[in-house]
Parts: C-alpha cells; sequence; structure tokens
C-alpha cells in the first residue's frame, strides 16, 4: 500500500451528490489515533468539496488549498466517532471552486465553514486523473475501507522569541519525508495546509496562554478566519511562524498567525478567543 | 461590454465599499487603499489574493464577477492574435488597453508590454469599474437593483 487514498485522507464515503451543487460523505475516524484536530476535521470538509468540484470539472481540474472565510470551531471530535459532512458548492468554474460546509459528529455540530475559495489547477499536476475517477465511483458506491489514516505525525515547532502576551515566533522544519506526502499530493508532494494549520493554531494557543485574564479563566478557540495559503510548501522546507495579538478586550482577543517560507508570506489567518463558555 | 461613461460619481459611490473589501482581503488598513493605488506594486496582491478579493467583491455587491475574463474584456474587438503576439501585447492592444483602463497612469504602461504584466496595471479604480459594469449588466438583465 502506498498510502495514496489513505495516509490523508478524510472522506470515507459519498453518500448524496447533486453535481456542482451540493454534496454529502462521511468519514469514519480510525479508533486507534491518538487524536483528530479540529484541522483536520476543516480537512474533511474541505476534501468533500473538492471531490465535489473535481468532479464537476470531470476531474480535469481540482481546488487546492486556497481561502476559508470562516472556520468556526463548535466542539471537538473523538477518535472512533464518524463525521456526517456537508457541502454546499457555490461555483465551480476552470479557476476556482467557491463552497461553504460543515461537519459533526454523533449530532454535534463540530465545525462550520463559510466564504470558502479553493484555486482550480490541473488534476494532472498532482494526481492520476483515472485514478481519482475510480475512487470517486468507490465512494459513491459503497465506501472506501476505513482506517487508513495513522495520525497525526510528529511535527513540532521550535519557539525561537517573542514578546509574552504579545508576540511569538517558532520555526518549523517541515520533514523531507512523511507518510502524508504520498497521499497529498502522489504527482507533486506537497505540506497539507490543514496540518500548517494546526500548527498555528498550537502557537496561537501558547500565545493566548500568556495573556492574562483577571478571573483566571481561560480563552477558548472559538474561530479561525481570512485564512489563506498563498504558496505550495514543499518537504523540507524551513518555515518561520509568528502569532501577534491583534485586538484584545477582556473578553475576546485576536490572534493574526503568519507562516513565512523565507521571506514570502506562506499563509495567514485570524484566529479568535474568547471567555465564552468559561464556567 | 462597455466600460464608457462610468462617471466619476458611481465610482466614488462604490469606492468605501471597494477599498474596505480589499483592505480586508488584503489585511491592510483601508487607509492605504487608494483609488489610484496598483494592486500588485502598491499593495502587494498575488494571485490569491484577486481571486480573494473578486468573491468577496461578488458577495459585498451581489453581482457575479467574470473571473479569469477581465484581460478578455481588456481586449474588447480585438481577436487574440491582434491584441498579442508571442507573450507581447501589440501597438493596437496597448492603445485598446489605455482606453479600457483608463485611470491607469500612462507611465505605468510599459513598453513592450507583456500579456502576463496586464495584471500589474490593475488599480483600485480598476475594479470599482468592474463592479459598476457588474451591477449594470444585472440591473440590464432585470436582475437585483445595485447593492
Amino acid at each position: 500500500m502506498d498510502g495514496h487514498f489513505q495516509a490523508f485522507t478524510f472522506v470515507n464515503r459519498i453518500n448524496a451528490l447533486d453535481p456542482g451543487i451540493s454534496v454529502r460523505g462521511k468519514y469514519f475516524i480510525p479508533p486507534n489515533i491518538k487524536n483528530f484536530p479540529q484541522s483536520l476535521v476543516a480537512e474533511a470538509v474541505g476534501q468533500l468539496a473538492a471531490w465535489g468540484a473535481m468532479s464537476a470539472a470531470d476531474f480535469k481540474c481540482r481546488p487546492v488549498a486556497g481561502i476559508a472565510g470562516q472556520i468556526e470551531l463548535l466542539s471537538p471530535v473523538r477518535p472512533g466517532q464518524t463525521l456526517e459532512l456537508s457541502v454546499e458548492l457555490e461555483s465551480v468554474d476552470d479557476e476556482a471552486a467557491a463552497y461553504h460546509g460543515a461537519a459533526s459528529a454523533d449530532g454535534i455540530p463540530a465545525i462550520r465553514l463559510q466564504n470558502c475559495v479553493g484555486p482550480m489547477l490541473p488534476v494532472e499536476e498532482f494526481d492520476d486523473p483515472q485514478s481519482l475517477r475510480e475512487h470517486f465511483a468507490l465512494l459513491c458506491a459503497g465506501g472506501s475501507t476505513p482506517g487508513g489514516f495513522g495520525g497525526i505525525p510528529p511535527l513540532e515547532f521550535v519557539r525561537t522569541g517573542g514578546e509574552p502576551g504579545k508576540s511569538a515566533r517558532a520555526t518549523l522544519q517541515v520533514p523531507a519525508s512523511a507518510g502524508f506526502f504520498a497521499d497529498h499530493f502522489p504527482r507533486r508532494p506537497v505540506f497539507p495546509g490543514a496540518l500548517l494549520m494546526n500548527l498555528n493554531l498550537q502557537l496561537a494557543g501558547a500565545l493566548a496562554v500568556e495573556i492574562p485574564m483577571p478571573d483566571g479563566g481561560r480563552w477558548n478557540l472559538r474561530t479561525v478566519s481570512d485564512m489563506k495559503l498563498r504558496t505550495f510548501i514543499p518537504p523540507g522546507e524551513p518555515l518561520e511562524l509568528e502569532a501577534k495579538i491583534g485586538t484584545q478586550d477582556e473578553n475576546s482577543a485576536l490572534v493574526i498567525v503568519e507562516t513565512r517560507k523565507g521571506k514570502r508570506l506562506a499563509g495567514s489567518a485570524r484566529v479568535l478567543f474568547s471567555t465564552e463558555g468559561n464556567s | 461590454m462597455s466600460n464608457e461613461n462610468i462617471t466619476k460619481e458611481e465610482i466614488a459611490a462604490i469606492f468605501p465599499k471597494v477599498a474596505e473589501t480589499m483592505a480586508d482581503a488584503l489585511g491592510c488598513d483601508v487607509e492605504k487603499v487608494k483609488p489610484d493605488a496598483s494592486l500588485i506594486g502598491d499593495l502587494g496582491a498575488e494571485s490569491i489574493d484577486f481571486l480573494d478579493i473578486i468573491f468577496r467583491l461578488e458577495r459585498a455587491f451581489k453581482v457575479k464577477i467574470p473571473r479569469g475574463k477581465i484581460v478578455e474584456e481588456a481586449r474588447g474587438e480585438l481577436s487574440e492574435s491582434q491584441f498579442e503576439s508571442g507573450g507581447v501585447v501589440s501597438d493596437a492592444g496597448v492603445a485598446r488597453l489605455k482606453s479600457f483602463l483608463s485611470e491607469v497612469p500612462a507611465d505605468r504602461f510599459k513598453t513592450p508590454l507583456k500579456s502576463a504584466e496586464i495584471p500589474k496595471l490593475f488599480t483600485v479604480e480598476t475594479f470599482c469599474k468592474m463592479v459598476i459594469r457588474q451591477q449594470r449588466a444585472t440591473a440590464a438583465a432585470g436582475g437585483a437593483k445595485p447593492a
């Protein structure tokens, strides 16, 4: 097994498809993994959107990364749960796919994505179109075998500086090889934006912990907005991560996260924490 | 589609909303978004930002902007071969562009002008005009009144 449609695939079944309009699917989170972060739940919704967009484009183009206007992080999910995924395709053409979508687990909303846009690029650059067609048919016919994902690989950033409670900087060495590269993507390995988002959220969370709270409560991660991936990150790339406080009051803190590849801004997002939900 | 007869007043009416939309997309202060600012040269926009801006403008103004067709529209009645050859815009093409992009200062048109560099000419006002054209098209088609 080479990891294709396994190592970084988060759709096991497509149970409803209105071509170019909407798509519904499922993902069975393997029970034997340590955790399944919300960034991967967002990835699952994005992958379902990609299947919907690719099928609408007859597998000539596929959406790759791009923009997520808003991701509401509603509740965590656990290994062993089944994700119910839904996507409404707002438009699909040869330049971009626009969509919104959601995921829930055991009837509880987990995540909601709005104003997402994925630039459409030639499928052939990334994967074998015929393999994609066949796998899509499998997903629609009854589904793929669950359990291909072996968990988040050990990826850690190294804090390099910043000002406590105001900013945090770190470096990340993207691995030169990892199982997920075989699936993302077979013809052009790219570091998944969802893994980058997960690390950015961890850095933003580490910064949030440093913000004093009057009642000794804690900041809760609420939304990620204006997430934008500007460039492909190949295996082995060194990255610079930065999180800095944008605005803050007693009930909320907006953290701006940026990732740089050399001097170039590779990605950015705004992460909102709030005290809402503290008991 | 003609961009003629777009008045300064029409542009001024939508500019604040366009500027706010662009500032949100580019993560910059709205004060930086001047009508004559070049999106690439002055505001640092990349191709993904163009896509972001267009989708945001579509949502903000409730219009459908024909993505990827900006240059095609700019070409007007000229055929592709009349407009450019070997990736370089012809004299007739440059003349057409100067008319279509009348808001762009003449000194920003390089000689020779490569087709791939046309987006570097686009200013904030270029996008204002694009929105107005689409609002007019929507209204002409019996759609919603401009937002």
